[in-house]
């Protein structure tokens, strides 16, 4: 009898998972429609079953987050990826946004997984409530690195820190990963700003996108800082010259 | 004097038993493989069409499946799938990609030819005639029975491939160019071989006909 059970079980497993229409432009299985109709173009799309995707060993996983959690995050969601224009988002290739909860990577909890070659940006609707929205912006800009990677050079970025200072070889070889405003910045937002250049970039920029007025007060004290928000502005508007920030 | 002799009861069951075995066998093997069976095949010479110059008609084993085609909103694709249509190409064409109750793919000439079919490069295939540039379209829906030229994942790589939608698809919208809507004989394509393990079809259905409207 459970040797039946077994084997019933392993079938279950090892049949491929019937794709819908929406794996052949996400790569993702098990998804469904959530939202469509935006005016930036974004489709919101939502995971049915817990999926499993990625290009080594699957390491990207997330599972389902209930109608309730995606009804009550759906509008702050919507609200800032409602900032982009969708010209802007075009250039950066981005058109899908997969909520679910519990994005794992290798194992390790994370807010965002950007894949601009299937224009998807899939969110971790569970991530840390106090920074979810900064993260949404964080993990877009990861996308625009990704497209523009001759735009945003590391080796220019890393000139406008201190001598001694260096990043580490990737985000989580690191434990900087605290999200939290420093209060004394000298150069760095978030301890997470730390680990690497393209962090580094991306902290500055979810900053820019949610909280301006706090980041002009910060420059005031913070040269470091203020060159690198004037070198992220120019280089973004040369990708749009329409962007808007905040 | 002959002694009338009644059945017992085990051998009323026995009997019926054998009974219903004989209508499965019988279904199994004449009913199941007519896949045919309950399937109306229309005749496109009975039917009236608006814009019969944009009508085409698709015939495989169980029947016709009657497709019209936009050339206002993707013309260059338009022309191209007239073209391939008239030259005859898609004869004997197979049904390389289908997934049962999601789409149904065609129109591999290089290597989805019945009498030259290579299972390591089909879906790959060209036409010989270049590719087209994706006339995308935000207007029109993706929705059951849509035909669409397909590509590979970059644009401005359609050729000769098509696929029809058996399910509604409101994300392939602006991504792929639709290229007509099947108006009869939706039916018709539940009939194509699958398999259900796999996209791609070990022993695939062949298209028998491909042709342009013809009072």
């Amino acid at each position: 009898m459970k040797f039946l059970f077994l084997t019933l079980l392993s079938i279950c497993f090892f049949l491929p998972a019937k794709a819908n229409t929406i794996f052949y432009l996400t790569k993702i299985p098990n998804l469904k429609v959530y939202h469509l109709k935006t005016s930036n173009d974004i489709k919101y799309l939502t995971a049915e079953k817990p999926f499993k995707v990625g290009i080594v060993q699957n390491n990207v996983q997330c599972g389902v987050a209930s109608d309730e959690e995606v009804e009550k995050s759906f509008p702050i969601i919507k609200a800032n990826f409602d900032k982009y224009e969708k010209n802007f988002l075009n250039k950066i290739n981005l058109k899908y946004v997969v909520i679910c909860k519990n994005l794992k990577v290798s194992d390790i909890n994370t807010a965002g997984v950007p894949n601009h070659n299937v224009k998807t940006l899939i969110i971790d609707i569970g991530f840390d409530t106090n920074h979810f929205e900064r993260s949404m912006h964080h993990e877009l800009f990861h996308m625009v690195d990704d497209s523009f990677d001759n735009l945003f050079s590391k080796k220019e970025w890393e000139k406008f820190n201190t001598p001694l200072f260096k990043y580490a070889e990737c985000s989580t070889c690191t434990n900087n990963l605290d999200l939290t405003l420093i209060k004394d910045t000298r150069g760095f937002l978030t301890e997470y700003s730390m680990s690497t250049a393209s962090e580094d970039m991306a902290e500055i920029f979810s900053f820019l996108m949610t909280d301006k007025k706090r980041l002009s007060k910060i420059v005031m004290d913070d040269s470091i800082i203020s060159k690198k928000i004037s070198f992220l502005k120019n280089e973004i508007l040369k990708i749009d010259e329409n962007f808007k920030f905040d | 004097m002959i002694e009338k002799v009644k059945q017992t009861t085990s051998e009323k069951l026995l009997l019926a038993l054998f009974i219903v075995l004989g209508l499965v066998a019988i279904y199994i093997f004449f009913i199941l493989p007519q896949k045919c069976l309950f399937i109306k095949d229309y005749n496109p010479k009975v039917l009236s069409f608006e814009k019969p110059k944009n009508i085409v008609v698709l015939n495989i084993d169980c029947g016709n499946i009657i497709i019209e085609l936009y050339p206002e909103n993707s013309p260059k694709s338009v022309e191209r799938f007239k073209m391939l249509i008239s030259l005859g190409k898609y004869n004997g064409v197979a049904f390389h990609r289908v997934i049962k109750n999601v789409l149904v793919q065609s129109g591999d000439l290089e290597f989805g030819k019945k009498d030259n079919y290579n299972y390591l490069y089909i879906g790959t295939g060209k036409s010989g005639f270049g590719t087209l540039r994706s006339e995308l379209n935000e207007k029109i829906e993706f929705v059951t029975g849509t035909v669409g030229m397909a590509r590979t994942t970059n644009l401005d790589t359609e050729d000769s491939q098509f696929f029809i939608l058996l399910q509604d698809a409101p994300l392939f919208k602006g991504e792929y160019t639709p290229i007509g809507k099947v108006i009869y004989g939706l039916e018709v394509l539940d009939t194509i071989t699958d398999d259900r393990r796999r996209e791609y079809v070990l022993r695939p259905d062949f298209i028998n006909s491909f042709s342009l409207f013809e009072k």
